[in-house]
C-alpha cells in the first residue's frame, strides 16, 4: 500500500503549532505531469550510468510501499517537529 | 505474563525496588512477550514490523527543555533501502574503495553483497540497546 496521508507538524518557539496534512495520492495526481519528466530523466539517468532501469523503479516502488507506519518525533525545548506516514 | 507483573509490583510496594527499575522491569517485560497483535500469529513469537529509536534527555544545556526523540521505521523500509545498494553501479563502488581505502578504512564494498545486509536486517529484531545515563537514555529496540 502506497504512503496515503503524510502529516507534519512543527512547533514553534513561541508555542505554537503548525500542521500539514499531505494527501499523497491527489498530490501525485497534481503532481503527474511533472513526476513523468522526473521518470524520463531517470531512466536517462539509468542509462548513463548503466544501472538497470526496471530494477530502480523497482526499488523506489518498493520504498514507496515500505514508508507507511514511519514517524520521526523530535522535541527540544519549546521546539517540535513531527512527521508520520499513514 | 500477569504474574510477573504482579511480583514486580509487589516487589515495589516491599520497597525492594525504586519506582524506575519497576518500570524499566515491567517495559522488559513487554517487549521479552509483546502481545500477540492480529496477523502476526504465524510462528513461535510475532516478528517485529519497526525499528525504534527512542531517546528522552532531562539534561536541559543551554535549551529551554528537555530533548525527546521518538522514530519508528518499518523494517520492510529498511529492506527496500538496503536492495537499492545493489543498483550501486560497479566503478562507483571501486571508486569509494579507492577514497575509504585512502582515507585509512580499506573496506572493499564490491564483496558486501546484499544477502549479507538483508541477512543483517532479519536479525535487527533481536537487537535492543538500551543506554542509561544520569539524565538521558536512549533505547534501540524492534517491535
Amino acid at each position: 500500500m502506497i504512503p496515503q496521508l503524510v502529516t507534519v507538524r512543527h512547533r514553534r518557539a513561541n508555542g505554537r503549532w503548525l500542521r500539514f496534512y499531505v494527501p499523497v495520492l491527489p498530490v501525485l495526481l497534481v503532481l503527474s505531469p511533472l513526476l513523468l519528466l522526473a521518470v524520463l530523466g531517470g531512466l536517462i539517468a539509468c542509462r548513463i550510468f548503466r544501472v538497470s532501469a526496471p530494477g530502480a523503479l523497482r526499488g523506489i516502488g518498493r520504498l514507496l510501499w515500505a514508508l507507511p507506519g514511519s514517524r520521526f518525533e523530535i522535541e527540544e525545548g519549546r521546539m517540535a517537529f513531527l512527521v508520520s506516514v499513514r | 505474563m500477569n504474574e510477573h507483573r504482579r511480583q514486580i509490583l509487589e516487589m515495589l510496594a516491599e520497597g525492594k525496588i525504586t519506582a524506575d527499575e519497576a518500570e524499566r522491569l515491567i517495559d522488559a517485560l513487554a517487549r521479552e512477550q509483546p502481545g500477540s497483535p492480529p496477523g502476526t500469529a504465524s510462528g513461535t513469537k510475532g516478528r517485529p514490523k519497526y525499528l525504534r529509536v527512542v531517546l528522552n534527555s532531562e539534561d536541559d544545556s543551554g535549551l529551554d527543555g528537555p530533548t525527546r526523540m521518538n522514530i519508528r521505521i518499518p523494517l520492510q523500509l529498511l529492506r527496500a533501502g538496503v536492495r537499492l545498494t545493489s543498483l550501486i553501479p560497479p566503478q562507483a563502488l571501486t571508486q569509494v574503495n579507492a577514497q575509504l581505502a585512502k582515507s585509512g578504512v580499506p573496506i572493499d564494498l564490491t564483496q558486501l553483497k546484499p544477502q549479507h545486509i538483508e541477512d543483517l536486517v532479519e536479525h535487527l529484531d533481536d537487537i535492543i540497546v538500551d543506554l542509561d545515563e544520569p539524565g538521558s537514555k536512549i533505547q534501540v529496540f524492534c517491535e
